[in-house]
C-alpha cells in the first residue's frame, strides 16, 4: 500500500515537474506559434500580451474584414521581441505598436523628441520590410498628474510648474520609474524639480488612493488608464517633451504597406481614435470584462468603420 | 549574469529605499505584527487552556484565519482604507494570531495535571496556578508558537511592498519590473536568510526556556529517587 502510495506521489511530481521544465523562459512569455502554410494572400494581425494590444488588433481586423479583405488574427503573441520577430518572419502581417518606444527599440541613442520628429525618424530606423501607417492622435503614454484640488491651491498646470511645491512633495509612480530618462531625474534635470521623496506603487488603485488621501502629490499614469478620468486627475504638460510620445502607430510589412485597400481601412481607424476611445475601450474590457472583439465592433460601427 | 551583483554592489545597502532601509522596514513590520498578535493571543490562550472551555472557538478560529489570502485582505484594506503602517501590521497580525493561540491554550491546557492538582491542594489561588505552575510548564510551546508565527509574518511581511509599504518586497517588485534579476535575487536571499536567522534565534530561546524546564524535572526526579530509596532503606531495617 505505502509503496503504491510513494509511486503515485512521485509519478505526480514528476508530471510538474516536467510541466515546469516545458517553458525555457521563467517569465513564462508566450512564443509565437510556428509558421504555418496560410493562405499566402491573408492579413495577419496579431497583438502583444496585454489589453491595449488586443483591442487595437481587433479593431485593424474587423476594419480590415468590413472591407472585403482576407483576415486572420493572432492575438496575445507575447512581448516586443517575439512579435516583432514573428512580424519580419512574415508569419504575422500587422501588429499595434507606439511610436517612442518602437523608435527606441531599433535605435537606442534616438534624438527624437516631438511627436513629429519621432514620426519622421521612424521609418528610417525600421528593418528593411517593415513600414508604419500613419500615426494615430491617440497615445498611451505617461503622464505626471495632480488631483484637481492641488492644481488649483498651488497653480499647478504643468511640469514647469512643479519646481514651485516639488521640495515638500513625494512622487508616485511605478519601481521602473526611478531608473527612466523621465523620472525624478528629468523632472530635476529639465523642469529644476526636485521631489522629497519618490515612492514606488505596484498597485494603480494604491497609487490613486494615496494620490487621493494626499499621501503623495504627483503621480504617473498611463493616458489610457481610467483613473485619470474617475478622479477628475489634472494631466500635467510636458512643453520641453521630455516624456517621449507613444502614439498609436501600426507596423506593417511591405506587403501590407502596398495593399491600398488595407492601408485606407487601417488609416481610417487610425484617424478617428483618440486617447479618450482608446481609455474607455480599455474600460470596458478590463472593468466589465467585454470581450475585445466585441468592443472594437462596437467602435467601428458607431464610428461608421464596420 | 552575476546573481551576487547587486548584494555585492555596498551602494545598494545604506540609504532610503535600499537594502538596511528596507529590511528595517522588514523586521519592524514583523516585530509589531508578532507583539501585537501575542498581545491578543496569549491572555485568550491562558483563558481557553486554563479553563478548557472555548477550545472549538480555537480551533474554527484558527482554522479560518489560516485561510485568509494576506495578499487579497492586505490590498482591499490599503485600497478601502489608504495605506500606511497602521493598516499592514494588522493584517499580518491576523496571520500570527492562530499559531499563538493555538500553541498557547495547548501548552497551558496540557501542563502537567498532578503538578496543577498538587496546587490547588496545597491552597494555591487560580492565578497563582496560572502563572507559578501552569505558565512556566507551557513556556516552551508558547515559544515554539512564537516561533512559527514569526516565521509565517517575516517571509509574508512581502506583501507589504504591494501596498506602498516598503519592506524586502520591493526588491522583488523592482527588480520584477526593471528586469533587473540580481536585484530579485538579493531580495528573495534576503527575506529567506532573515528567516532562518529569526527561527534559529527563536529556537534557541525556546531551548533555554525547556531546558529550565528540564532541569527542574530533572531534579524533581533526583528528590523522588532519594526518597524512594530512603523509604526502601527504612522498610529493610
Amino acid at each position: 500500500m505505502k509503496i503504491k502510495k510513494l509511486t503515485v506521489t512521485i509519478a505526480a511530481l514528476a508530471l510538474a515537474l516536467a510541466g515546469c521544465a516545458g517553458n525555457d523562459d521563467p517569465l513564462g512569455n508566450q512564443s509565437a506559434a510556428p509558421p504555418t502554410q496560410a493562405d499566402q494572400e491573408a492579413i495577419v494581425v496579431g497583438s502583444a500580451n496585454f489589453t491595449e494590444s488586443q483591442v487595437l488588433g481587433e479593431l485593424y481586423a474587423q476594419a480590415l474584414q468590413a472591407k472585403g479583405l482576407n483576415v486572420s488574427t493572432k492575438p496575445n503573441i507575447g512581448s516586443r521581441e517575439v512579435y516583432l520577430k514573428a512580424l519580419q518572419e512574415g508569419t504575422v502581417s500587422i501588429v499595434p505598436e507606439y511610436t517612442g518606444n518602437l523608435l527606441l527599440n531599433y535605435d537606442k541613442d534616438a534624438t527624437a523628441k516631438t511627436a513629429e520628429e519621432v514620426e519622421t525618424a521612424l521609418p528610417e530606423a525600421l528593418p528593411s520590410g517593415l513600414q508604419i501607417l500613419k500615426p494615430s492622435p491617440a497615445a498611451d503614454q505617461d503622464v505626471y498628474v495632480v488631483t484637481k484640488q492641488f492644481a488649483d491651491q498651488n497653480g499647478v498646470a504643468s511640469l514647469a510648474d512643479l519646481k514651485k511645491v516639488s521640495a515638500d512633495s513625494i512622487l508616485g509612480g511605478p519601481s521602473e520609474l526611478a531608473s527612466r530618462a523621465y523620472g525624478p531625474e528629468g523632472l530635476e534635470k529639465i523642469y529644476g524639480a526636485k521631489f522629497k521623496e519618490f515612492k514606488p506603487y505596484d498597485s494603480p488603485a494604491v497609487k490613486s488612493r494615496d494620490l487621493n488621501d494626499g499621501k503623495i502629490q504627483v503621480a504617473t499614469f498611463f493616458t489610457t488608464e481610467s483613473a485619470i478620468i474617475d478622479n477628475g486627475y489634472v494631466q500635467l504638460a510636458d512643453p520641453e517633451a521630455m516624456i517621449l510620445p507613444q502614439n498609436v502607430v501600426p507596423l506593417v510589412t511591405d506587403a501590407v504597406a502596398g495593399n491600398a485597400d488595407a492601408k485606407a481601412a487601417i488609416e481610417a481607424v487610425q484617424a478617428a481614435l483618440t486617447t479618450e476611445d482608446l481609455t474607455a475601450l480599455n474600460k470596458r474590457v478590463d472593468s466589465d470584462h467585454d470581450d475585445p472583439g466585441q468592443v472594437a465592433g462596437d467602435w467601428l460601427k458607431e464610428k461608421g468603420l464596420a | 549574469m552575476n546573481l551576487l551583483q547587486y548584494l555585492t554592489d555596498p551602494a545598494n545597502w545604506p540609504g532610503d529605499g535600499r537594502i538596511l532601509d528596507l529590511l528595517a522596514e522588514h523586521l519592524g513590520y514583523t516585530a509589531a505584527a508578532v507583539l501585537i498578535a501575542a498581545l491578543i493571543a496569549v491572555p485568550i490562550g491562558v483563558l481557553i487552556g486554563h479553563t478548557g472551555r472555548g477550545s472549538f472557538v480555537v480551533i474554527g478560529s484558527s482554522n479560518a484565519a489560516r485561510a485568509i489570502p494576506t495578499l487579497g485582505l492586505l490590498v482591499l484594506v490599503v485600497v478601502l482604507l489608504g495605506t500606511g503602517t497602521e493598516k499592514i501590521v494588522p493584517v499580518l497580525a491576523l496571520l500570527a494570531l492562530p499559531a499563538i493561540l493555538t500553541a498557547t491554550a495547548a501548552g497551558i491546557g496540557g501542563a502537567d495535571r498532578d503538578a496543577v492538582h498538587a496546587a490547588r491542594a496545597i491552597g494555591m489561588t487560580e492565578s497563582q496556578i496560572v502563572f507559578r505552575v501552569e505558565w512556566p510548564l507551557a513556556l516552551p510551546l508558547v515559544i515554539s508558537g512564537l516561533r512559527s508565527a514569526t516565521l509565517q509574518v517575516v517571509a509574508t511581511a512581502t506583501v507589504a511592498a504591494f501596498a506602498a509599504g516598503g519592506g524586502l518586497g520591493q526588491l522583488l517588485i523592482s527588480g520584477q519590473r526593471n528586469n533587473d534579476y540580481p536585484q530579485m535575487f538579493a531580495g528573495a536571499v534576503l527575506i529567506a536568510g532573515l528567516a532562518i536567522v529569526l527561527d534559529v534565534l527563536l529556537g534557541a530561546v525556546g531551548w533555554l526556556t525547556g531546558r529550565t524546564t528540564r532541569a527542574r524535572r530533572a531534579a524533581d526526579q533526583a528528590v523522588r529517587d532519594k526518597e524512594a530509596a530512603s523509604q526502601r532503606s527504612e522498610a529493610l531495617t
